[in-house]
């Protein structure tokens, strides 16, 4: 799995691809704890771009749990955007719209953290 | 820190050292192998998707009511339903090796004493009774909350739920007012949510097994 983070003034963006299992877990969890506490300190938000991830299992969910609970901690608006079909329908099955942001694209993304332009 | 499975089999066990009637119920049966699961999957030795469970290692866990559910998994890519159901058969085993763990422990202790002079009752006493409250404690104040709970605390939720244990500490009116959070925070783990549907196949093939039999 790779991840890509840009942190720019109002928010740090992640574009992660590849398959979300548990071997790709636990590092995909540390980057996202750590830009979340890097947004933290800058008052910005942390927005994950999902494109490019094509499978979650349920190591993989729960890094997004774990993230949405850092971010609240933090006080660091959260949202994910432009799921692909299979990790929407986990996403879907699971309930995850209700506990954090998931938007279809980058700008409504960015919209609805308070980022946009 | 006791595991998952222990703190879920703690939560049916009662004030005067009894295991709760639900314990027996085929719901708790699935929820105890659900729980195995997770800890499977929290330790590396399985991960899982809606469709099935990939066993990334045999190695043991240390944790031997998880380690005999590891042990069953044939590595035939069954989904978390279809395996759920299929060794509910060995909760019996699973609860035994939970409660013993607990009492090597020191969190529970075990009594015997006989009653009509045959009959032989088993007790599982609480020692001090400060996990059982602490876990008691978490779930209410997740419930009553709009905090996020850790994923460790969405499956004991989960499964709490599932396996009717939340019964013992709450009444079903407040289950029934807390039901929609409850659904929410249960369903925001993928083995929860097959446990889940491996219930709800059990009831509805129970249901269909007495209506046969009425007709």
């Amino acid at each position: 799995m790779n991840t890509l983070i840009d942190p720019q003034d109002r928010a740090t963006l992640v574009a992660a691809s590849g398959r979300l299992d548990f071997e790709a877990s636990a590092a995909f969890q540390k980057e996202l704890e750590a830009a979340i506490a890097a947004a933290a300190a800058r008052k910005a938000a942390v927005i994950v771009d999902c494109a490019g991830i094509d499978y979650v299992s349920s190591a993989g969910l729960r890094v997004f749990l774990v993230a949405a609970r850092a971010a609240k901690g933090a006080s660091v608006a959260f949202a994910v955007h432009s799921l692909t079909t299979a990790v929407k329908e986990v996403f879907d099955v699971s309930g995850f719209g209700r506990i954090i942001d998931v938007l279809p694209d980058h700008a409504s993304a960015m919209t609805k953290v308070g980022a946009g332009a | 820190m006791i595991s998952l499975v222990e703190e879920l089999v703690l939560l049916a066990v009662e004030d005067d050292g009894k295991i709760a009637y639900t314990a027996g119920s085929h719901d708790f049966s699935m929820a105890l192998v659900g729980a195995c699961l997770v800890e499977l999957n929290l330790a590396g030795r399985i991960d899982a998707d809606l469709e099935t469970i990939t066993i990334l290692s045999r190695e043991p866990t240390g944790n031997v009511a998880a380690d005999a559910v590891l042990r069953q998994l044939d590595g035939s890519h069954a989904s978390v339903r279809q395996q759920v159901r299929e060794l509910q058969a060995q909760s019996g085993e699973l609860m035994k090796a939970t409660l013993a763990s607990l009492i090597s422990r020191g969190v529970l202790e075990k009594t015997e004493a006989r009653f009509l002079w045959a009959l032989r009752s088993r007790r599982y006493p609480i020692v001090d009774g400060r996990e059982q409250k602490e876990a008691k404690l978490r779930i209410l104040s997740i419930l009553l909350s709009e905090d996020l709970p850790t994923p460790h605390d969405t499956v004991l939720i989960g499964l709490a739920f599932a396996g009717g244990l939340l019964e013992s500490f709450l009444t079903r009116r407040q289950i029934a007012q807390l039901s929609d959070r409850i659904g929410e925070i249960g369903g925001l783990d993928l083995i929860v949510r097959g446990v889940e549907a491996a219930i709800r196949d059990e009831a509805e093939l129970r249901a269909h097994v007495m209506m046969l039999s009425v007709h």
